[in-house]
């Protein structure tokens, strides 16, 4: 009896001393299984692996199965409630969990909002970040690494995905140019919002800022030999001032160049490909008058450049004109004025 | 006009002295003398009848000289002449010209320059988008095309629109005129340069819009049916109209302004775009030339018809003498 209950008090003190590293051994006892599955309702076939070696690669490593999936508390279990992120991201959280208004950003976004009418397609995080994987976003593994971006949000949005990977951006990232935009680089991350939203990083009102970004004077797209004065020439052209004047019915960046399927204009498939230019321009509710001359010559074009030719010449002509003709009526206006005075002057 | 109340007043004074006196004559010999009764009521309803007389002259004679005076008035004011500049057809042109062109300007220059607050004021807050500005810009826009083939058919199919034409067709005299008015405005000349009806700053003010008005509706002409024209037509349309926008704006809101309001001469501003007169006084110091014209011309006028009646007298003679 004695020694009985001697093992039992050995057993219950390794018990309660392992209890934090052999809570995840003890999942594991099933959950490490590769073949462990479970029939949803709608017949799919889900698998319930948890691959240890990923785990301990992911941001979580140190933390327990039972940290998140706080609804367990016994063996087996049969219903398993969405792990909720927000039980430990939350601002001036106690166990010292990433905070800040990126993850409330979320909530006021599309996804966030959608998720919170209770639409069941809405990605909540770990649809994105994912769950038992959450690598840092630095590392080539992780969903959300800049190449993966793509293929992570095009699980959703596959139609979207399957444009943006033939479009040169989506070309040049998958080559590896990492400059070259992700879906989160023009739509935002936790911020996304819909393109109607008015503040909305591609909403008609935004997108030639979020373009100028990159293809602005100052932009990254320099580097690749890209010009960079696209964004000057069509906020100087009668699209970029109509915009100015918070005009939406004009041509933003995308009206002409596609936005997820963006080409490059050698592209034959291209928007502004020298032949579909026409089409471009004679969209419905833009130029449907349009004429294969009224879209010929060139498009982006600075008639303070030399390179301009006729316009720059027209320009310059023009300035010359009004410089020299209101100098000269100005100093006429003067010599008025000063005659006048002294005849003034001699009248007193 | 001060004048002929003081005139009046002195008038008034004479006529009340002369009733008086009147008065006074008729009552003396009746108060003197009688003292029945009878003889007493007599001399009143006397002098009761006598004031009534008197003072119905006087008030007669008061309105004659009142209207008398007006037509005084009115001839004084023929005698003041007025010489008309600007016929109604073409002061009537220059103000559907004028307001056309504000619009244009309010409607145009925020174009020129979006990133302004005052651009977006004007386009958004006051006239609501884009959308409208456009849409009043192009109303605008036919105010002064309608102008300027107005005044196409007017040079050419009016006698006075035609003559003035003419007149303004620049003349080697002008470059003498502008070079001699710019040593008198530095005080090498002792006076200015004597003008025809058209100086040679009307002149470049006259082209100047000539010129605007082609470019600015040539190129608003492309601008507004640019899906008819071809990219690069619409390119050179839109730089032109622009810049000559800005360079008329600039023209107008200093050049002109300062000849029709800011200068000393007529501050606030000229009326003759209203009245289209010019006085005897202006008419001589601004176009001296144009005035001796005229005046030379009534003179023939004069003769001509001092000249017809003797001569139709002596037609009425003939043939008198041959019936």
């Amino acid at each position: 009896m004695t020694r009985l209950t001697t093992y039992g008090y050995c057993l219950l003190t390794v018990l309660l001393f392992s209890a934090a590293q052999a809570a995840p051994q003890k999942c594991l006892l099933c959950h490490g299984k590769k073949d462990l599955t479970k029939q949803e309702e709608t017949g799919r076939t889900v698998s319930l692996y948890v691959d240890t070696a990923q785990l301990q690669m992911t941001v979580h490593a140190d933390r327990d199965c039972a940290d998140c999936h706080i609804d367990i508390v016994e063996i087996p279990h049969k219903q398993v409630r969405k792990v909720n992120c927000r039980r430990c991201h939350y601002t001036g959280n106690p166990v010292g969990a990433p905070e800040g208004e990126l993850y409330d950003q979320y909530e006021h976004s599309v996804h966030g909002i959608e998720v919170a009418r209770g639409n069941p397609r809405a990605p909540v995080c770990q649809d994105c970040h994912g769950s038992h994987d959450i690598i840092r976003h630095d590392l080539a593994a992780s969903k959300m690494y800049k190449q993966n971006i793509p293929q992570t949000c095009g699980r959703c949005h596959i139609e979207v995905y399957a444009d943006y990977r033939e479009s040169v951006h989506g070309m040049a990232l998958a080559r590896g140019i990492m400059d070259s935009p992700s879906c989160a680089s023009c739509h935002g991350e936790h911020n996304i919002q819909r393109p109607e939203e008015p503040g909305s990083k591609v909403s008609a009102a935004n997108v030639t800022g979020t373009c100028s970004d990159c293809h602005g004077p100052m932009g990254v797209a320099s580097k690749y030999g890209i010009k960079t004065d696209r964004t000057v020439t069509f906020e100087e052209s009668f699209h970029g001032v109509a915009q100015m004047m918070e005009s939406r019915m004009v041509a933003n960046c995308a009206s002409c160049h596609g936005y997820h399927d963006v080409r490059s204009h050698d592209d034959p498939k291209s928007s502004v490909y020298p032949d579909n230019i026409p089409a471009t321009c004679g969209k419905p509710g833009c130029h449907p008058e349009a004429t294969v001359s009224f879209a010929s010559g060139k498009i982006h074009i600075d008639p303070k450049s030399k390179e301009s030719g006729i316009l720059y010449y027209i320009s310059r002509f023009f300035m010359i004109l009004t410089a020299s003709t209101l100098a000269g009526l100005f100093v006429f206006i003067v010599l008025d004025l000063f005659r006048r005075a002294r005849k003034a002057r001699a009248k007193r | 006009m001060a004048e002929r109340i003081a005139k009046g007043q002195q008038r008034q004074k004479e006529l009340v002295d002369e009733l008086v006196s009147n008065i006074m004559e008729t009552a003396a010999p009746l108060i003197d003398g009688e003292t029945s009764t009878e003889a007493l009521d007599a001399a009143a309803r006397d002098v009761h009848e006598r004031i009534q007389f008197e003072a119905n002259l006087a008030l007669s004679e008061v309105v004659t000289r009142f209207s008398r005076g007006k037509a005084a008035e009115k001839e004084a004011e023929q005698k003041e002449r007025t010489f008309i500049r600007f016929g109604p057809n073409f002061r009537a042109q220059h103000i559907l010209m004028f307001v056309s062109v504000i619009i244009l300007i309010i409607t145009g220059m925020p174009l020129k320059f979006p990133e302004l607050a005052v651009s977006k004021f004007v386009v958004i807050s006051l006239l609501g988008g884009l959308e409208n500005s456009t849409l009043i810009h192009r109303i605008g826009a036919t105010g002064l095309i309608i102008v300027g083939v107005w005044h196409l058919f007017y040079i050419a199919l009016s006698r006075t629109g035609r003559r003035d034409f003419f007149l303004m067709i620049p003349r080697p005299r002008d470059i003498k005129d502008f070079l001699h008015t710019v040593l008198y405005y530095i005080g090498r000349r002792s006076s200015g340069p004597r003008f025809g009806r058209f100086s040679f700053i009307e002149k470049f003010d006259y082209w100047a819009v000539y010129w605007g008005m082609v470019i600015m509706i040539g190129s608003g002409i492309i601008l507004w049916f640019k899906e008819y024209f071809p990219k690069y037509l619409y390119d050179i349309g839109r730089e032109a109209h622009s810049d000559e926008g800005l360079l008329a704006t600039l023209a107008i809101v200093i050049w002109h302004f300062y000849n029709v309001h800011l200068n000393p001469e007529v501050f606030p501003m000229s009326w003759v775009w209203w009245h289209g007169k010019l006085s005897e006084e202006e008419i001589k110091h601004h176009h001296p030339l144009e005035y001796a014209k005229i005046v030379e011309a009534e003179r023939e006028a004069i003769e001509a018809e001092q000249a017809v009646p003797q001569a139709a007298g002596e037609t009425s003679d003939t043939l008198g003498k041959e019936t």
